[in-house]
This record gives structure tokens, C-alpha cells and sequence, in this order.
């Protein structure tokens, strides 16, 4: 197996102005050592219909209010503020920053770990046509690759993007290649449940990332399965 | 918070299972995703429920209240079907952040 850049088409030249927005970087670098409220925090904001900073205060009073504690006040002044900024930009763009947010977050907890961090890649197999979309994060460390896609919500988790994770994880075995595929959504594991409750496509060998356990892509590739359901 | 604000964990999951019921409705526009809706919705209207059912009778603090209240009021502000879809799965947590639980 090999990767490859993906093609620059128009919208891949577009999307790429997004991800290179410092607005971005500055969103997810907030997010890297956050708690699970904390990026719930930026969720909403980033997905919300108020652009006034005083209603978002006062919606999470247990990271911006009177019931915060220090550490988590300052992990969410951290993000509110940029989360604003991509807020405020009209709802069809905004909706590319949010995905470009998942990527970078995915993209720079692995490089805590590892150099050999890529974005927009294709992987390709020896006598396999070549998927027409490129994943959106990987690590190749020679030896030890991985793939990720990366999504905002649970409602991305499709068949589509399951079924070219799991091809890609067996056809690397076939090349006698253990290939680690995570899908990283930013969104709740109970919600992520639900809809991988609703496919059919193999996913026994494909990790599921949410918003409760993307800090642990810092440490080391994530195991195959979940999610599980968090307790109230 | 206005002086007839929720003031326990049963009123304010109760407030916010009202909401969410709007919030549910707006989101069935899309009929292509009414399944996942109803199964979303029942996830997590029952882990608000069980929170109720294992605190209702505790007191909140007053910025719980006023915290549940205003984000009651920005899921009524969305009109757009897909928006609340994804908003589906953030306010239950919203709730539970607020209530000191994780999301």
C-alpha cells in the first residue's frame, strides 16, 4: 500500500483557504486538552443560532459561570471566543469551517505523538481501484500507517464512508499491512450509537472517535469499536 | 431567573424535555431521517429522564435554571430542519453539562 496526494480540484482548492484559516487552528488548539463539556461547549456555538457571547455564558454556567471551576473556565475561554468567529460567518461556509475544525483536532492530537501526520491523502493498493475520495487525516510512519475520516456530527456516519475504512483496512491486511481506520466524530457517543445502530456496513474492524475520547489520539491508535454509551 | 423558574432537577428536565419535543418536531421535515430521529430522541430523552428519576427532587442552583431556560429558548430559535438534527443530540447534553453531568 502507498499514499498519495489527493487530486486539487476547485472545491478541494477552496476547502484548503478554509483549513488554512488561523481561525481554525486557534479553535482546535483550544479543543486539544479540553474536556468532553468543553468541546460539547464549542459544538454548540459553533452550530448555534445566537452570536451573542452573554447567552452562551450563561448556557454553560458550569465552564463560563458562577459554577465553573478554574481549570474549566479557562479551557473554555479558550475556545468561546473563536468558536464565535466561526459562528458568525454565513451558515453554508460555516458549516466547512466546523468540518475543518474535526480534521485539525484529529490531525494535531496525532502529531503529539507522531511527524508523519498528513491531511488529504488517497491510499492506494496494488490491483485496487483507487477510492475517489481522499481520507482526511493519516499517519505514515513507515510500518505503521493510519487512516481517519473525520465528521461533525453522528448524522455523517454513513455506509458510504464505513464501507471505504473497512475496504482499506482489508486490503491492507491482504498486504500484510495492519492498517488502524478510525472514524472521529465530534459529537456524543450516545448520538453516534444510535446511528451506527442504523448501518449495515462492516465496522467490527473500524474505531468510532467522539467528542468523549478523541484526547486519547494523542496517546496511541484507537482500538476497533465502540462507541459506548456513556452513563448518565 | 424569573422568581417561577424551574428550581429542581424535575422541573428543569422537564422544561427541557418540553423544548426538546418542539425541537423534534422541527427536525422531522426531513422525512428521509425520521427513523434516526425517533431513535435519537428516545436515547436521549431517556438518559434525561433517568437523571430525573435519580435527582428530580434536588434543588439547582439558580444558574442551572437560567442556563436550561436560555437554551430552551436557542433550539426554539432554529428553523432550519438539518440544524435541528444536529441539534438533536447537542441540547440533551447541554442539559446534562448543566446539571454537572458529562455530556
Amino acid at each position: 500500500m502507498r499514499f498519495q496526494d489527493a487530486a486539487k480540484d476547485a472545491r478541494a482548492i477552496v476547502y484548503a483557504g478554509i483549513q488554512a484559516d488561523p481561525l481554525v487552528a486557534q479553535v482546535a488548539a483550544g479543543l486539544c486538552d479540553a474536556p468532553p463539556s468543553v468541546i460539547l461547549l464549542a459544538r454548540a456555538v459553533m452550530s448555534g443560532e445566537s452570536d451573542d457571547e452573554a447567552t452562551w455564558r450563561a448556557i454553560f454556567p458550569t465552564l463560563l459561570g458562577p459554577l465553573a471551576d478554574q481549570a474549566a473556565r479557562e479551557a473554555a475561554e479558550r475556545v468561546v471566543g473563536p468558536a464565535l468567529r466561526i459562528a458568525a460567518k454565513g451558515a453554508s461556509v460555516r458549516d466547512q469551517y466546523r468540518g475543518a475544525v474535526v480534521e485539525e483536532l484529529t490531525a494535531l492530537l496525532l502529531s503529539r505523538r507522531t511527524a508523519a501526520v498528513r491531511r488529504e491523502r488517497r491510499v492506494l493498493f496494488d490491483g485496487v481501484p483507487a477510492e475517489i475520495h481522499p481520507y482526511d487525516v493519516t499517519v505514515e510512519e513507515p510500518g505503521r500507517p493510519e487512516v481517519y475520516d473525520c465528521k461533525w456530527g453522528a448524522r455523517g456516519i454513513g455506509d458510504d464512508v464505513l464501507h471505504q475504512l473497512d475496504d482499506a483496512r482489508s486490503h491492507a491486511a491482504d498486504d500484510d499491512v495492519t492498517l488502524p481506520v478510525a472514524l472521529v466524530v465530534l459529537d456524543t457517543a450516545r448520538s453516534c450509537a444510535v446511528r451506527l445502530d442504523r448501518t449495515y456496513a462492516p465496522r467490527d474492524g473500524t474505531a468510532v472517535v467522539t467528542l468523549e475520547t478523541i484526547g486519547a489520539l494523542a496517546r496511541s491508535a484507537p482500538a476497533p469499536g465502540g462507541p459506548g454509551g456513556s452513563e448518565s | 431567573m424569573p422568581a417561577n423558574g424551574p428550581d429542581t432537577v424535575d422541573a428543569v428536565v422537564r422544561e427541557a424535555l418540553a423544548a426538546y419535543e418542539d425541537l423534534q418536531a422541527t427536525a422531522e421535515a426531513v422525512d428521509d431521517e425520521w427513523m434516526y430521529i425517533q431513535d435519537l430522541t428516545a436515547a436521549h430523552r431517556a438518559r434525561l429522564e433517568a437523571i430525573a428519576a435519580e435527582d428530580g427532587d434536588a434543588r439547582i442552583d439558580v444558574a442551572v435554571g437560567v442556563a436550561v431556560t436560555a437554551a430552551c429558548a436557542e433550539i426554539r430559535r432554529i428553523t432550519d430542519p438539518h440544524r435541528a438534527i444536529d441539534w438533536l443530540s447537542t441540547f440533551p447534553s447541554i442539559v446534562a453539562v448543566a446539571l454537572g453531568r458529562e455530556p
